[in-house]
C-alpha cells in the first residue's frame, strides 16, 4: 500500500466534532438513526418519506402520514423559476462545483421565499394563546388575521406573486389532507385563518388573495407531527433536488458566464440587461483633493439618499 | 456628463492600453432590438399562473396520481417515469444517504447554526461539504464511465479493465472501494437488493470486478464502500455523475437539518471573538516585534524572482509557511484533450 493510501487508512475515525447527539451514531458495523439500523430500514422497504419521520420525529409513520409527506415533498420539489432555481442557474454561470449552486438554491429560502418555520411558529403562538385565553380556533383565527392586517403585516401562508388565482398546489394539499383523514388542529386553524382573511379583504373591497403552498403544505406538515424547523427543512431541502436539475442542465447545455453575444437570445448577464439608476458618473478626486472633497460630500449629505 | 473634468489619472493615458481610457463612453449599454430579450430557457420545467410542469408532467397531477419525490427525481433528471423497482431502489439508496452521524455535513451545519442563522443556511453549508473527496460522486461516476468506455474501445472484459483501473488509480478518494466498510454490510446489501430488484447493470457488475481486483492487488484489506455501492447503483438507474452528486448531497442535507436543530436545542450560540486558540496549538513563526513603518524599506524583502532556479528555490522555501497555499498543487485540465462542459 503506498504512502498516500496508508495515510487514508484510519484506525480511529473519530468524529470531527465532539457532541452528545440523539440523532444518530455510526460504528464500523452500522449507522443507526434514532435507534434504527439504516440499512435495515432500507431492506425492510421503508421509503425516504418514512425515514424523514424517523429522522425528525423518531418514529415510523402511519401509512396515511407517509402518503401525505410523499404528496407534500413531491409537489414542493419542482417550482420552475423561483428565487431558488434562479439562484442555482446564476451560480452555475460561473462554473463552480455543482454543490455550490445547489447550496445557494437552498439558502434562498428565507423570510419571503418559502417561510415555512415562521408560518409554523405563527400557528403555534396563536394556538397557545387560544388555549390560555379559552378561545375557540375560529375566534383566535379572526384575532390573528385582524392583528396582522391592522398592523399592515402580511398574513403568512397567503398569496403568491406568480400564481395570482391561487397556487395550483395549495388547495389540493388541503383536500389531500382531508381525504387521508389526517386533519388536525393546524388544518382547522389554517382554514379558519383563510375564512377570516378572505372575509376581511372582501369587506375592504380588496382583491382575492388565495392560500399559498406554505399555508397549505406547512399546515399538513405540522399536522403530521413535524416541528416548524423540521418542516422548513423538508420543504426547502426538497427544492434542492429540482434546483440541482436546473443547475446540471445549465452546466451541460447553457453558456458559461451567461453573457455571450453569440447566442441568438440576449443573455441574462448581457451588458444591455443592466439598468443603472445610481449617482451620475463623476470624476474621481485626486489624493490631494480628497480631504476637502470628502468633507464637502459629508456636509452636503446628498450621499445619504444612496446609503443602503 | 459634459461637466466632468478630464485630467491625467495614473497610467490611464498610457498608449499601451487597448483603447482611450480618458474618453471612454459613459452610461449603460442600450437594449438591442435585433435580439430577442432575455428569458429563462429550460428543458426541465415551466410554470404559468395555474400549472407547474416538469418535463411535460403537471406536478399536481403527478402527486394526485400517487407519484412522489423519488419518482420526480427520475422525471426532473431523466425526463421519465421510473419503474416500481427503480423507485424502490432509489428509495433504498436515499435512506442510506440520509444520515452519517457527526461527519462533515452535520458538523458544518452545526457550526453554521452556532452563529444563529436560518436553518436553510446550515442545510446549504452541509451541501457544500460534498467535494471531490467526501461524497466524490462526480469523480467516481466519471471514472466508471471512462473505464467502461475504454474497455469497450480496447476490447477488454470488465475484469481486465478493473485490474487496469486499480493499477492506474492507486490513490484517490473516489475509487468506490476502501477500508471504510470492512465490517459494515450495508454497501454489499445494497448491491444484493439491486440484483434482487433486477436493476443491477453494467456499473454494478464493473464495480464488483473493481473490488475483486483491488482485493487481489492491494496490500491491505479493502471492500466495497458506500460511495461505490450508491454510485454504481445510481448509475445503473440512469443518473449521470453530476445528478447523483447533487442528489446525494441534498439528501444528506435533511440529516444536517436535524443536526442544526439539535445544536440549537443543546448548545449555545457563539459570538464574534469568543473562540480562543491556545498558544500550544500554534507552530508558526515565533512572536516578533512589528517593525516601525518608517523602517519598511529596510525590513521588507521583495517577492520577485528573475530566473528559473531562483523561482524553483523560492517556491520550495515558501512551502515552509503552512497556510500560504504553496504546498497545494491542483491539477488543471489538459488543454490537449478535448474537454468542455457543453455536450
Amino acid at each position: 500500500m503506498n504512502e498516500k493510501r496508508e495515510q487514508q487508512t484510519r484506525t480511529g475515525r473519530e468524529p470531527l466534532l465532539k457532541r452528545k447527539t440523539a440523532v444518530s451514531y455510526k460504528t464500523d458495523e452500522k449507522t443507526v438513526l434514532r435507534g434504527y439500523n439504516m440499512s435495515d430500514l432500507a431492506e425492510e422497504g421503508y421509503s425516504l418519506c418514512d425515514a424523514m419521520y424517523v429522522l425528525f420525529q423518531g418514529r415510523i409513520p402511519t401509512e396515511a402520514e407517509e402518503k401525505m409527506l410523499k404528496y407534500e415533498m413531491g409537489e414542493f420539489m419542482e417550482h420552475s423559476m423561483s428565487p431558488s432555481a434562479a439562484s442555482a442557474i446564476s451560480v452555475t454561470a460561473g462554473r463552480p462545483n455543482l454543490p455550490a449552486a445547489v447550496a445557494a438554491a437552498v439558502m434562498t429560502f428565507g423570510s419571503a421565499h418559502g417561510p415555512g418555520a415562521a408560518h409554523g411558529y405563527m400557528m403555534n403562538k396563536y394556538l397557545e394563546r387560544a388555549r390560555k385565553e379559552g378561545k375557540t380556533i375560529d375566534e383566535i383565527a379572526k384575532i390573528l388575521v385582524d392583528e396582522y392586517m391592522d398592523n399592515g403585516v402580511p398574513v403568512m401562508g397567503m398569496g403568491q406573486p406568480q400564481h395570482r388565482d391561487g397556487d395550483p398546489r395549495a388547495e389540493p394539499t388541503h383536500l389531500k389532507q382531508e381525504t387521508l383523514e389526517i386533519s388536525g388542529v393546524y388544518l382547522e386553524l389554517q382554514r379558519a385563518i383563510e375564512k377570516h382573511f378572505h372575509a376581511r379583504r372582501k369587506k375592504e373591497k380588496r382583491s382575492y388573495v388565495p392560500v399559498n403552498c406554505v399555508g397549505a403544505g406547512n399546515t399538513a406538515l405540522c399536522d403530521i407531527g413535524f416541528s416548524p424547523n423540521a418542516a422548513w427543512c423538508i420543504g426547502s431541502v426538497v427544492r434542492g433536488y429540482s434546483c440541482a436539475a436546473h443547475a446540471v442542465y445549465t452546466m451541460k447545455k447553457g453558456r458559461a458566464w451567461a453573457a455571450s453575444r453569440n447566442e441568438p437570445m440576449t443573455q441574462m448577464l448581457d451588458l444591455s440587461m443592466i439598468k443603472y439608476i445610481g449617482p451620475d458618473d463623476r470624476p474621481v478626486p485626486t489624493q490631494e483633493e480628497r480631504q476637502e472633497y470628502a468633507r464637502k460630500q459629508k456636509e452636503t449629505g446628498e450621499f445619504k439618499k444612496w446609503v443602503i | 456628463m459634459g461637466d466632468i473634468k478630464r485630467k491625467e489619472i495614473g497610467n490611464l493615458s498610457d498608449p499601451r492600453l487597448p483603447y482611450d481610457y480618458m474618453n471612454r463612453e459613459h452610461g449603460t449599454v442600450p437594449l438591442n432590438p435585433d435580439r430577442p430579450h432575455f428569458q429563462w430557457v429550460s428543458e426541465v420545467a415551466y410554470k404559468n399562473i395555474h400549472r407547474i410542469v416538469t418535463r411535460g408532467y403537471d406536478t399536481t397531477e403527478l402527486v394526485e396520481q400517487g407519484y412522489g419525490v423519488v419518482d420526480i427525481l427520475f422525471i426532473d433528471f431523466q425526463a421519465r417515469i421510473p419503474t416500481q423497482e427503480e423507485e424502490k431502489m432509489l428509495n433504498y439508496i436515499l435512506i442510506l444517504s440520509l444520515e452519517d452521524g457527526l461527519s462533515m455535513p452535520a458538523v458544518m451545519s452545526r457550526l453554521v447554526g452556532r452563529s444563529k442563522t436560518f436553518l436553510t443556511q446550515a442545510c446549504g453549508s452541509a451541501i457544500l461539504a460534498f467535494g471531490h473527496a467526501y461524497g466524490a460522486y462526480a469523480a467516481f461516476g466519471t471514472m466508471l464511465t471512462d473505464y467502461l468506455a475504454r474497455a469497450e474501445a480496447e476490447g477488454k472484459s470488465k475484469a481486465e479493465m478493473a485490474e487496469v483501473l486499480v493499477k492506474e488509480q492507486k490513490t484517490g478518494e473516489a475509487l468506490g472501494y476502501s477500508d471504510l466498510m470492512l465490517k459494515d454490510p450495508a454497501a454489499k446489501r445494497l448491491f444484493a437488493r439491486a440484483e434482487k430488484l433486477g436493476i443491477a447493470g453494467e456499473n454494478i457488475a464493473f464495480m464488483k470486478e473493481i473490488v475483486k481486483a483491488a482485493q487481489a492487488l492491494d496490500e491491505g484489506p479493502v471492500d466495497l464502500d458506500l460511495l461505490g455501492a450508491t454510485g454504481a447503483a445510481m448509475m445503473d438507474l440512469g443518473f449521470t455523475p453530476e445528478a447523483m452528486w447533487t442528489i446525494i448531497a441534498v439528501t444528506r442535507s435533511y440529516g444536517a437539518g436535524a443536526h442544526f436543530i439539535e445544536e440549537i436545542e443543546r448548545e449555545e450560540f457563539t459570538r464574534l471573538g469568543e473562540t480562543l486558540t491556545p498558544k500550544e496549538f500554534y507552530d508558526g513563526p515565533e512572536d516578533r516585534p512589528v517593525p516601525p513603518l518608517a523602517d519598511r524599506r529596510k525590513t521588507a524583502a521583495p517577492a520577485q524572482v528573475h530566473s528559473f532556479e531562483e523561482w524553483r528555490t523560492t517556491l520550495e522555501k515558501r512551502k515552509e509557511l503552512l497556510g500560504s497555499g504553496f504546498s497545494i498543487v491542483e491539477e488543471i485540465e489538459d488543454p490537449t484533450r478535448k474537454t468542455g462542459s457543453k455536450h
